[in-house]
Order: structure tokens, then C-alpha cells, then sequence
């Protein structure tokens, strides 16, 4: 999996200012999404599709950048599979073209892992209204599982130490 | 595939798990209560969809007798069919989810996603980026 550094290294992210996406571009984003995922493109998107992509690609690169700063701070934490997700998660919206501003993580490993925690849920809750609210069946059928995963690290972070 | 379609083949997990969860529990002691729990949530899955046909005047997928799972002869077995089972549903839910117009079927959907996807970490399996989509491993 490549690292979002890595990617912006490469030129290759596109950047979450183009929130603007028009048309085309959102086009080309969720047949993009839809094919990384594995379903069949859907060719007609839905102007709603554009706001709601931009923002949930914002939410997600600040879930990224958390992620990647907990486990800057905290080695020790294996929290690789973590970064994976995220980035995979953040690369199926759109990278953000800068490292998005976050707090620094707790000192304490285990309160880090809790905020990530907490950090998930709150991603997952709000990304499961999301895909009730996306037009583009493609777009619905991602966010609902992104949410579904958001769920997974949830839980399942809270046993990494 | 159409909504219709995708709901059956949901349905068609549910009466799986509703039949694989209690033999699995009779058979691995140390696995009863999760299999209990299991058991349980796909009961009520199961009902919701039947009553669900049932208001659309479908006639819903019947159950089998027995379903035909493989080995189930060690709880590590046992955990593995568990899981699939689960991610099966998943892909189910998503499936449903995506094809359906109706915003309230399409909530519980995603809902019965959610649920499926934490069942998966109950049963030995380890958090995915996209469960329920293809080609995630």
C-alpha cells in the first residue's frame, strides 16, 4: 500500500481543494471509486454526489493525518494496518494535496489509542448517513462500507498496544 | 440485479446463519454464547426481511433443510465458516443497499452492514479498508 506521503511525492494526489469538482471531474472521481472498489462504473453523477465526495474526502484526510501522527508519536503502537486502511480509504475520496492540520497525540499511548477510537466511531457514524444521502449508487455502496470498516478499526484498535 | 433480487439473496444468508449458528454451538462449547449471540441477531434479521417481502407481496426464498458448509469438524473450522458467513452477509447488505430507492430499506442496509462487519471481528477476522466490497483482503 502506497503511504499518502509517497503518493504526494509522486504528483499523483489530487488535491481535496478541487471540492470545486465539476462535472467531469466527478465523473472521472467516482468511476475512479467505483472502480478501485470493484463495481462496474455508474455515468451519471449527481451534482449533491459533488459536495458530499468533497467533504467526506476532507474528513477522511484529517482521520489520515491523525492516524499517521498517533503512529509518528507512538512506534511502539502497531498501528501499520491502520495507516493502510485510512490511506486506502483517503485515496478512494481524493488525497489531499497538504498534510491536514491535527492535534498532536496524547504522550500517553493509551489515551492516543483511545482518541483514535473515538476518532473512527465518529468518522463511521457519519459516514454511514452519508451513504443514505449519496445519489450515485456506487457512491452509496463505498461510503457504506468505508463506514462499515470505520467501524472495524474502532473496535478493533482499542486492543493494540 | 434488482432490489428485489438483492434482498432475496440477503434473505438466503440469513437462513443460512440462522441454521449454522446453532450447530456450531452445539457442537464447540467453548463457542455457545457467541454462537448464541449470532444466532440470535440473524433471527431478528431474518424476520425483518420475511415481513419486509411480505408488505412487497413477494413470496420469500424458503430455507433449506441443511446447508451444505464443508467441515466442521474443530472450532478453528467452525470460526472460519462464522466469518465468512459474516462477510458474506456484508457483501449482501452492500449489494441491497446499492440497489435499493427506498431510504429506509437502504438505512437498515447499511445498519445490517455495520453489524455483519463487527460480527466478522467477533469470529477471528481483522479490520478491512471496504468489507463487504470485492476484490478486499
Amino acid at each position: 500500500m502506497i503511504s499518502r506521503r509517497a503518493l504526494l511525492g509522486t504528483g499523483a494526489a489530487t488535491t481535496v481543494a478541487a471540492a470545486a469538482l465539476g462535472g467531469a471531474a466527478l465523473t472521472h472521481r467516482l468511476d475512479d471509486i467505483a472502480r478501485s472498489v470493484g463495481i462496474k462504473p455508474h455515468p451519471e453523477p449527481d451534482p449533491s454526489d459533488s459536495r458530499l465526495l468533497a467533504r467526506v474526502a476532507a474528513d477522511q484526510n484529517s482521520l489520515l493525518a491523525m492516524v499517521e501522527a498517533t503512529a509518528g508519536a507512538h512506534p511502539a503502537l502497531s498501528l501499520d494496518r491502520y495507516v493502510s486502511i485510512s490511506t486506502s480509504h483517503a485515496t478512494a475520496v481524493g488525497v489531499a494535496g497538504s498534510v491536514p492540520d491535527v492535534a498532536s497525540p496524547s504522550t500517553d499511548p493509551t489515551t492516543a489509542v483511545s482518541a483514535l477510537s473515538s476518532a473512527y466511531a465518529k468518522a463511521a457514524r457519519t459516514r454511514a448517513g452519508d451513504a443514505v444521502e449519496a445519489v450515485s449508487p456506487a457512491l452509496v455502496r463505498v461510503l457504506a462500507s468505508m463506514s462499515a470498516g470505520l467501524f472495524q478499526c474502532a473496535d478493533a484498535i482499542k486492543g493494540v498496544r | 440485479m434488482t432490489a428485489t433480487q438483492a434482498l432475496q439473496g440477503w434473505l438466503e444468508l440469513e437462513h443460512e446463519s440462522v441454521w449454522l449458528f446453532p450447530v456450531i454451538g452445539a457442537q464447540f462449547e467453548q463457542l455457545a454464547e457467541r454462537a448464541r449471540r449470532s444466532h440470535d441477531a440473524h433471527l431478528r434479521t431474518r424476520d425483518h426481511l420475511l415481513s419486509r417481502l411480505q408488505v412487497l407481496d413477494i413470496e420469500p426464498v424458503p430455507a433449506k433443510l441443511s446447508y451444505a458448509v464443508g467441515s466442521l469438524r474443530t472450532p478453528e473450522q467452525a470460526i472460519r465458516l462464522a466469518r465468512r458467513l459474516e462477510q458474506a452477509v456484508a457483501a449482501a447488505c452492500l449489494t441491497f443497499a446499492g440497489e435499493t430507492s427506498d431510504q429506509d430499506d437502504q438505512k437498515y442496509a447499511v445498519k445490517l452492514l455495520r453489524r455483519a462487519a463487527e460480527a466478522e471481528l467477533t469470529w477471528g477476522g481483522r479490520p478491512r479498508a471496504f468489507p463487504g466490497l470485492p476484490s478486499q483482503p
